[in-house]
């Protein structure tokens, strides 16, 4: 395996001298030993054997100054958020982090959370997304530099949405982002995180991790969006266990041009619980996208709903899978999932995957899944009231769209992502 | 464009698949005229429309289109629209995500031009006005374009975008079809309330119901891809007593249909 002996010796005096506690140590060092015993996953539609996955180092780069340009579109305007940045596994800003803990909560970076809240991140980390889930979860869990962690107390609710941003300029070091929300009994929160890379990265390796816990009667949302240039390989996983009657919803926006394998969803754990995805992927050039939103039903009447709408151009490659999963005793629930995938240009491909696996006689399920171009009959309608065929066409596009990117509340965020699709449809 | 507008068809022969559908189809549509072209199903009605518009599915293969003197068939579909050509369709496409009001105001505004647009304020109250005189809730401004819609709502909101975008020629095809006879007389009153110089009406049906609302100054009865009879008002009256047997007895035509000529 490429880079992984000399890795074994030094990483763990990199980190302690990081100050991490001992029991990161310890999981570090477990999770380093399941990468160096795993082979490299294998994805069905995602072949990683020709991507860098050694692109990567234990020591974080020097965070430069060139985050600011990166992050500035996405950032809220001051004082409407409190927002963390992060730039190549660093903090490099926190703003209005303490007007959360006026009710108890707590916003800051996940490593000096390890230390300050101990309790609850010994508790926490790696239960949602397990460390040997696979070879580069693995890896991640070794290795991973700082995020976001969040906890609200019972029966707090912050109306104000929280705000990460995660910032990578420097090539080959790796991107290693980790969060984790706690959110307890009747408690509601809402974060959005963006993940950026300057256009100028060469190789990189980009493995993130969420983990989120959802009480009895919570409520969470995470809206992420990522935009990792064509030289970067990606890998997630986020993931939620929501309690009775709880409640999680997931945004998501995939505009990467390099190669993705992203995978999200929750574990229904309680009775009542329920989950509901967004997923956009805009492919352009030659991005590879990969996007699986699963569900898990345990308790007994979950419900969970997944939307996902993808526009592939160029000679991109966009898989969506969703995946609902309900088990023996989950009676009463119901799973709910759309794919549609428009191709825009013919060197294009997209598949729609919906998987549906069922142990429980007593519940309800549906899909829809389509994949195809823009309808003829669409076009000539709009083009007969005097819409240019460009201008129709970006309509189709948008009106496609839209449905998901309505999901996104904080407006500077909205209209960032908005921007974004917009230079990439140019 | 001003004055008196007018629609030359000459010799139209359309193909649909490489099957010919039109054989032939000459028609004069002037401002301030209202023309019906009717006639049994499958004779070639809705491919005259479609093919008008410039539909993709369909081939000319033979005969003119003239606008204003402006030859038709040369021009894309969204020129044919910015010449001033209308097509209310009988199965206008759902498009989600996109608002009814902008789509409307992008079509207006294209139509009218650049530096031509009309101030956001005043579209709004006008397309208020125009959805009052349609019995449309005003929530339809919002509602995604035709999404959800119902047959015959789907029917008032091509009438609505009639009356915004104010073509010269304007073409319904079948826009009674699916109305019960409320909804019918709200329809025919917005059509009828566009009568004007500088407009010139073709309505395509089946019915002669809709002529009882909309009054024709010619009528026009379509078989085998032709236009086999035209009148006026009181052709429309002779079908209403005696039906298309009749005429097929008349013209020699066993099936009126276009398949049955191949």
């Amino acid at each position: 395996m490429r880079g992984v002996t000399q890795l074994s010796g030094s990483f763990e005096t990199y980190f302690t001298q990081q100050g991490d506690p001992d029991y990161l140590i310890e999981a570090r060092r477990k999770a380093m030993r399941s990468y160096e015993s795993l082979d490299i996953p294998r994805f069905e539609k995602s072949d990683l054997t020709h991507r860098n996955l050694a692109a990567f180092k234990i020591e974080a780069a020097a965070a430069g100054n060139t985050w600011q340009a990166i992050a500035d579109p996405y950032l809220a305007q001051d004082g409407q958020s409190s927002v963390l940045v992060i730039a190549d596994g660093q903090v490099v800003l926190k703003r209005g982090l303490e007007q959360v803990e006026a009710n108890g909560a707590v916003f800051t970076n996940l490593r000096s959370a390890a230390v300050s809240h101990r309790k609850l991140v010994e508790k926490h980390l790696g239960t949602a997304v397990s460390y040997d889930e696979n070879q580069l979860i693995s890896l991640q869990t070794a290795l991973w530099r700082d995020g976001a962690f969040i906890y609200v107390p019972s029966g707090v609710t912050l109306t104000e949405p929280l705000q990460l941003i995660c910032v990578t300029t420097a090539s080959g070091h790796g991107s290693f982002p980790r969060n984790l929300i706690i959110a307890e009994a009747s408690s509601a929160v809402t974060l959005y995180d963006a993940y950026l890379a300057a256009e100028t990265i060469t190789d990189e390796l980009h493995v993130g991790v969420t983990e989120v816990v959802v009480g009895p009667d919570a409520h969470v949302v995470v809206g992420s969006v990522q935009d990792f240039p064509k030289a970067a390989t990606t890998i997630l996983s986020r993931r939620a266990n929501v309690g009775k009657n709880g409640r999680m919803d997931w945004v998501f926006g995939e505009l990467s041009e390099g190669f993705t394998v992203a995978d999200f969803g929750s574990v229904l754990q309680g009775d009542g619980s329920k989950s509901t995805s967004h997923a956009i992927a805009v492919g352009i050039g030659r991005a590879h996208i990969d996007m699986t939103a699963r569900m898990i039903h345990i308790g007994r009447f979950s419900e969970s709903d997944t939307m996902a709408r993808g526009v592939m151009q160029g000679r991109s490659n966009g898989v969506y899978r969703g995946f609902t999963q309900i088990h023996k005793g989950a009676s009463g629930s119901d799973g709910q999932q759309t794919e549609k995938l428009l191709m825009l240009s013919p060197q294009s491909r997209a598949d729609a995957i919906p998987m549906l696996l069922i142990d429980e006689n007593d519940v309800k399920c549906g899909h829809a899944a389509s994949v195809g171009q823009i309808s003829e009959d669409q076009l000539f309608y709009l083009m007969s009231r005097g819409i240019s065929e460009r201008d129709a066409k970006a309509m189709i596009v948008w009106g496609f769209l839209q449905p998901v990117l309505a999901e996104i509340s904080i407006e500077r965020m909205r209209e960032a992502v908005t921007s974004m699709l917009e230079r990439k449809m140019a | 464009m001003t004055g008196v507008p007018e629609l030359k068809i000459s010799g139209l022969r359309v193909s649909i698949d490489g099957k010919e559908i039109l054989k032939g189809v000459d028609l004069h549509v002037r401002g301030g005229e209202v023309h019906a072209i009717m006639g049994p199903n499958g004779t070639g009605k809705s491919t005259l429309a479609s093919a008008l518009m410039g539909h993709p599915k369909y081939t000319v293969t033979d005969g003119s289109v003239m606008l204003d003197g402006q030859d038709v068939l040369a021009m894309h579909v969204d020129e044919r629209a910015r010449a001033g050509l209308f097509l209310a369709m009988q199965y206008p496409s759902e498009v989600t995500g996109v608002s009814n009001a902008n789509f409307m105001r992008m079509a207006l505004n294209a139509r009218r031009g650049e530096g031509q647009e009309v101030p956001v304020l005043k579209f709004h109250r006008d397309l208020q006005n125009k959805m009052k005189a349609l019995s449309m809730d005003p929530e339809f401004a919002q509602r995604y374009l035709n999404e959800g819609f119902s047959g015959g709502e789907k029917k008032r909101n091509e009438i609505l975008q009639m009356s915004v975008l104010e073509p010269r020629i304007a073409i319904l095809d079948e826009i009674d079809s699916g109305l019960d006879i409320d909804a019918l007389r709200i329809v025919a009153e917005g059509v009828n309330a566009q009568k004007r110089p500088e407009f010139g009406l073709l309505m395509i049906t089946h019915y002669q119901r809709l002529l009882q609302y909309i009054q024709p100054d010619y009528v026009h009865v379509m078989m085998q891809g032709r236009i086999v009879r035209s009148g006026g008002r009181e052709l429309a009256e002779e079908l209403e007593a005696k039906g298309y047997d009749w005429l097929k007895a008349e013209l020699g035509i066993a099936d009126e249909t276009v398949s049955a000529t191949v």
